[in-house]
């Protein structure tokens, strides 16, 4: 099913937010459950989109994220599908309870769609920075948590999501993301990882706006070292791709994962869990923010600053290809 | 002497030689010559230093070794490494000197066999006729291929030393479809080479040039077909790095130029 | 709707059996939150037997009035309520927190007919209640969602960020009833963190503010009528209850916010309960034909 009804020349023209919006409203059209809400963050999210299309179907219930989610619970056992959308911290921190207890445990049809993750509203400073969300909601039962890389991953994700049952949650950037996916659908499915650049020498494992970064990373290495990397767009964190993941330990031996998030716990974390179990030795390196809080700045400088960028994927993938993952037999030749 | 004869040399004895173990192992008439056989047999060359290879023959297992035994039950010895490419490359038919021939007759006769066979294959220039003995070749040919390209970067050949130098960790792989037993790869690593026999298991080999058949690869081992009609017509496939195929192509094309 | 004095009789009846059977539940659990639970049955009790247009039959029926007991502890009273009405088997009750039990000391909607919202975190419940609410004005349904909340449990902030969505939104059809025992965990409400003036700050966040006996149906019913008839916005009743009431040894002490009873102290219990129900007869028959409750005499 197609994502957007947009050409690839109106998706350059708007945010990653916007094109959330918009799917949004043709969600609403062809499903009158659907219903929206937000906590005085309609405008900022694009939510509000929604709003202006069916104003009896948006709640704004003000700055208060407790009751945003409580609220959103009871309009899902009323039997409505509510998407629910404020920054990616009130959604994973200060409602949290909610999220866990009303609708996570009760296993309710309600679509979060956190925006501002990471450090994409960098000059904002740690209270609007949410780098700690994936590791957050990753743990909460019953949820799956989606990163979509660019704005035409995220309509086909918001679609998605309505046609999952269950509780989602997909967190986006603010602004404008890089340009990935054209308007053919390439087959977007909850839980496949897709592979955007072949190789076997390394595999880079990325989500949200890191792979656009690791894509022209492994242009580079390609051009500049010769090297083949394999880069996967991982934009389910869960369900994780754990066909993928061991596809990419078994055949190249060498894992990078990047993420605008930290590295404790996040996409990282759920690839490190999934390789631990796979038996075999590999290289590992996961980048993303280092257990800090963030310095501000704006979001291109943050990712060079803490490595997710092109230049820091290529670094690493440089070292870690000089690493060994298990030691060397002999170099006798076999006789 | 030239390089070009110690690249051949050194193919020769760490590469093409050790391939009578696996003569030895799949043509009947040879396993049946070794059965029961004890001793070690080495071929050699005079010079200096003296060279070789050996092989220690347990109850007619054959292990090889290369380099020089302390004691080799038999000897065949050559006047020189120049006498030995000579003769295994079929340019002369000079015989080399055999020591101990009255110790170990029937080892004697063994070994002769199987260097006559293995000279016979190597020098073939159309398919054999039967299936197995079209398998035992590709094989034989592929064993051969990887082993040679080591040795060349061991011996410090240029052009495979400039390539192995500039390598990350990756491995290069011969293989036949549906055909496991008929597969042969080399690992190189930074200036190191390893070649091997089988299915490299470890990771997906970088680049794997792949027959949909023995016939097929003969083809090309035997220089009777050409790698680009072969790979438009699907005999071949370059999996992997395929722009690295022309490049192996051209180490394969030296490695049999240097063997024969 | 003024109750008749046969609606009253059977209510008080009604209520008794409840009581009784939340003691059992807790004797069957081990322990329980009997303090909490006793305080709310007459509540749950006139909810369910008047005024709640339910179908135990049909518990998924879309267009049933919905009941969310935001202070989930009070499982313990709701799960006899459903099993009395059979939303669920009596025997069920038997195995009350038992391993692998779908009766928990929080009841789970997911697992339990009859339950619409999993609760127990406190103060959850009036923003699920008020997003109820909303669906039903929504789909343009006349159904309404009752909320029953602790008097402690009005110390999370999640509460009033509900209650000021409600009087925004003029949710008329959420009536919210605080269990007003004043005690909660730690001691009596007003030594832990005081809540007065309680009614004060509910009129303050725009909701009609109601108080009523909290164990009078005819009170209670009063407070109900006028909370359906009051269009403009939410309602809320603060009714005023005795924790543990019915066993007098617990009757009023906090301590008795969660606790077990061995079998002289339940026998002793149970006692209680009939003694007090006695009472609670008593108290009918003496105020029969005072209009200032709103009781109806047919004859004298």
């Amino acid at each position: 099913m197609a994502g957007l009804t947009y050409t690839v020349i109106d998706t350059a023209k708007l945010s990653t937010a916007e094109i959330y919006g918009k799917t949004l409203c043709e969600l609403g059209a062809e499903h009158p459950e659907v219903v929206a809400l937000s906590a005085d963050l309609a405008k900022s999210t694009k939510i509000g989109l929604f709003e202006e299309a069916y104003p009896e179907r948006f709640f704004n219930v003000g700055i208060a994220e407790q009751n945003l989610f409580g609220v959103s619970a009871g309009l899902a056992r009323a039997g409505f599908v509510p998407f629910v959308s404020t920054f990616a911290i009130f959604c994973s921190m200060r409602g949290l309870d909610q999220v866990h207890t009303d609708i996570c445990y009760q296993n309710l049809d309600v679509k979060i769609i956190g925006t501002h993750a990471g450090l994409s509203f960098g000059q904002a400073g740690t209270t609007h920075h949410c780098t700690e969300d994936i590791a957050i909601m990753r743990s909460m039962a019953n949820l799956a948590v989606i990163v979509p890389a660019d704005g035409m991953e995220t309509s086909y994700a918001v679609r998605a999501a309505y046609a999952r049952k269950g509780p989602v949650y997909i967190r986006i950037n603010r602004g404008f993301d890089q340009r990935l996916y054209g308007p053919d659908d390439y087959g977007f499915e909850i839980g496949k990882a897709v592979t955007l650049h072949e190789g076997t020498d390394l595999t880079v494992i990325a989500c949200g706006s890191c792979v656009w970064c690791a894509v022209e990373a492994a242009k580079r290495l390609e051009k500049e070292d010769g090297v083949k990397a394999r880069v996967l767009d991982m934009h389910t964190v869960k369900p994780i791709d754990v066909e993928a993941i061991e596809s990419a330990i078994r055949e190249t031996r060498r894992v990078i994962t990047v993420e605008d998030h930290t590295i404790v716990g996040g996409l990282g974390g759920a690839v490190a869990e999934v390789a631990a179990g796979s038996g075999k030795s590999f290289s590992f390196k996961r980048l993303g923010i280092p257990d800090t809080f963030s310095i501000i700045g704006l979001h291109e400088d943050l990712m060079a600053t803490y490595g997710i960028d092109e230049n820091g994927i290529l670094a690493a993938a440089r070292e870690l290809l000089g690493k060994d993952f298990e030691k060397d037999e002999s170099w006798e030749d076999e006789v | 002497m030239d390089e070009t004869a110690v690249y051949a040399s050194r193919i020769f004895l760490n590469a093409a030689l050790p391939l009578l173990k696996v003569l030895a192992e799949e043509k009947p008439k040879l396993k049946k010559a070794f059965t029961g056989k004890n001793g070690i047999v080495q071929v050699s060359a005079r010079g200096d230093p003296k060279v070789g290879t050996h092989f220690v023959v347990n109850q007619g297992e054959l292990s090889v070794v290369c380099g020089l035994a302390e004691k080799p039950t038999i000897e065949l010895e050559f006047s020189s490494l120049a006498a030995l490419n000579a003769f295994f490359s079929g340019a002369s038919k000079k015989l080399p000197r055999m020591k101990g021939a009255l110790k170990a007759p029937g080892l004697l006769i063994a070994t002769f066999k199987a260097l006559l066979a293995m000279a016979a294959a190597l020098t073939a220039k159309e398919p054999p006729a039967s299936p197995e003995e079209r398998a035992l070749l590709v094989k034989l040919y592929f064993y051969l291929l990887s082993s040679g390209i080591s040795q060349l970067n061991k011996a410090g050949h240029p052009a495979v030393k400039k390539w192995t130098s500039q390598s990350p960790d990756r491995v290069y792989a011969w293989s036949v479809a549906g055909r496991p037993d008929l597969a042969a790869h080399i690992r190189i690593k930074a200036g190191q080479s390893r070649a091997a026999r089988g299915v490299y298991e470890r990771s997906k080999p970088f680049f794997t040039m792949s027959f949909d058949s023995p016939e097929s690869a003969l083809g090309i081992l035997l220089e009777k077909d050409d790698m680009i009609a072969a790979t438009v017509e699907g005999r071949l496939s370059l999996l992997g790095a395929p722009e690295y195929g022309a490049m192996l192509g051209e180490y394969m094309l030296l490695v049999g130029s240097l063997a024969k | 709707m003024a109750l008749e004095r046969e609606d009253i009789v059977r209510l008080e009846k009604k209520a008794h059996e409840l009581r009784l059977l939340t003691l059992d539940t807790v004797v069957w659990a081990g322990s329980g939150h009997i303090g909490g639970a006793l305080s709310c049955i007459d509540i749950l009790t006139i909810l369910y037997h008047k005024y709640l247009h339910i179908d135990p039959t049909r518990p998924n029926l879309a267009t049933r009035d919905r009941f969310v007991l935001s202070k989930g502890h009070a499982g313990v009273a709701f799960a006899p309520v459903l099993a009395d009405l059979g939303y669920i088997s009596k025997e069920l009750l038997k195995e009350y927190n038992h391993t692998g039990s779908p009766l928990g000391m929080h009841l789970d909607s997911t697992k339990v007919p009859g339950v619409d919202a999993s609760t127990g975190s406190l103060g959850h419940g009036l923003s699920m209640g008020l997003g109820l609410a909303l669906g039903a004005r929504l789909k343009g349904e006349g159904w309404r969602t009752y909320v029953i909340l602790g008097d402690g449990e009005c110390d999370e902030g999640s509460v009033w960020e509900a209650a000021m969505a409600a009087s925004h939104y003029r949710a008329a059809n959420l009536t919210a009833i605080v269990d007003r025992n004043k005690c909660m965990i730690d001691g009596p409400t007003e030594e832990v963190m005081s809540l007065e003036p309680l009614i004060d700050k509910w009129r303050a966040f725009g909701w009609e503010a109601l108080t009523a006996d909290g164990h009078d149906f005819c009170s209670l019913a009063n407070a109900l009528d006028r909370a359906i008839s009051h269009t403009e916005g939410p309602t809320v009743i603060i009714a005023s209850t005795v924790k543990g009431c019915g066993i007098d040894f617990i009757a009023g002490d906090y301590r008795w916010h969660y606790g077990s009873f061995d079998t002289g102290k339940t026998a002793e219990a149970r006692a209680s309960l009939e003694r007090y129900f006695e009472v609670r007869m008593a108290n009918l028959t003496e105020h029969a034909g005072i209009d200032g409750h709103g009781l109806v005499t047919k004859g004298a």
